[in-house]
């Protein structure tokens, strides 16, 4: 019974990098994953979805000092939903409407852009909060 | 550039399907996915993610016939986001609160069993050309 998600996109700007009051280091990126196909009006269609990941641990730090606005990457992790409802958890946009996002929780990142090569980070488990990865 | 999702889970409550104008089935259902783990504090923990999974063309009626609630199924597909935001899609309920789901179209879904039924028989194996490219834009005009 579980759910894994994979993406490859870019970033949509430079990561964060935050500690927490237990000094595990954090990095929320935000990665966009655009896809392109053909209509049956043989017209070209576009997609883009946007992914608030949170990066966790050592693999954090990487983050923060390798990855910036326009990298690509490999992400493999899990969707972290709202508890209450198992969907996506609803916050407040700056004009008051309710918005959502896609929060993912990373196991796995891997540098696939061009600048500075194709280091990967696997990170292990104990690096993640048992809160944050199960 | 790319993504997936690949989900293990129990439907939540039996399939429903219909047929868009043009006779292509669409079925749809929710799945639960549940993950358990162990806190610092040592106390068993638990959560359950539930996903709104939808199945187009001849997987769509294997789905109908084969599965029912509490089935359980593996499911590899892609996030059927908002096109306005690129985010989930935020939706008003009748009492007036918001609400968001996960919308996943599905691509693969494989009968894993079920508890206690016999579905595991069901000819879970469709193929990738069964889901039309621009599925998440067409199902968008189901009524649900």
């Amino acid at each position: 019974m579980r759910q894994t998600i994979f993406l490859a996109g870019n970033l949509g700007r430079d990561p964060e990098l935050r500690y927490t009051p237990n000094g595990t280091a954090m990095s929320r990126l935000s990665v966009a994953t655009n896809e392109k196909w053909s209509g049956q009006d043989g017209q070209l269609q576009e997609r883009t979805i946007w992914w608030r990941v949170s990066v966790w641990g050592k693999q954090a730090e990487n983050v923060s000092q390798y990855l910036k606005k326009g990298s690509q990457v490999f992400i493999e992790g899990r969707m972290d939903s709202d508890p209450e409802t198992g969907g996506p958890r609803l916050w407040k946009g700056s004009d008051g409407s309710d918005r959502a996002s896609y929060e993912i929780i990373a196991r796995v990142v891997k540098f696939t852009g061009q600048r500075g090569g194709g280091a990967s980070f696997e990170p292990s488990d104990k690096d993640i909060p048992p809160e944050a990865f199960f | 550039m790319y993504h997936k999702v690949v989900l293990v889970g129990n439907l939540g409550r039996d399939p429903e399907m219909r047929y868009m104008q043009d006779g292509t089935p669409v079925t749809n259902f929710s799945i639960a996915t549940n993950e358990k783990w162990t806190g610092q504090d040592g106390e068993q923990k638990e959560r359950t993610v539930w996903w709104r999974v939808s199945v187009w063309r001849k997987q769509a009626e294997a789905c109908n016939q084969y599965l029912n609630s509490g089935s359980q199924v593996l499911i590899e597909g892609r996030i059927r986001p908002d096109p306005e935001t690129g985010g989930p899609k935020v939706f008003t309920r009748n009492d007036g609160t918001s609400g968001a789901s996960y919308e996943v179209t599905a691509q693969v879904v494989r009968f894993l069993g079920g508890r206690g039924d016999a579905s595991a028989a069901g000819p879970g194996t469709p193929r990738d050309e069964d889901v039309p490219p621009e599925a998440s834009i067409e199902e968008d005009a189901i009524p649900f």
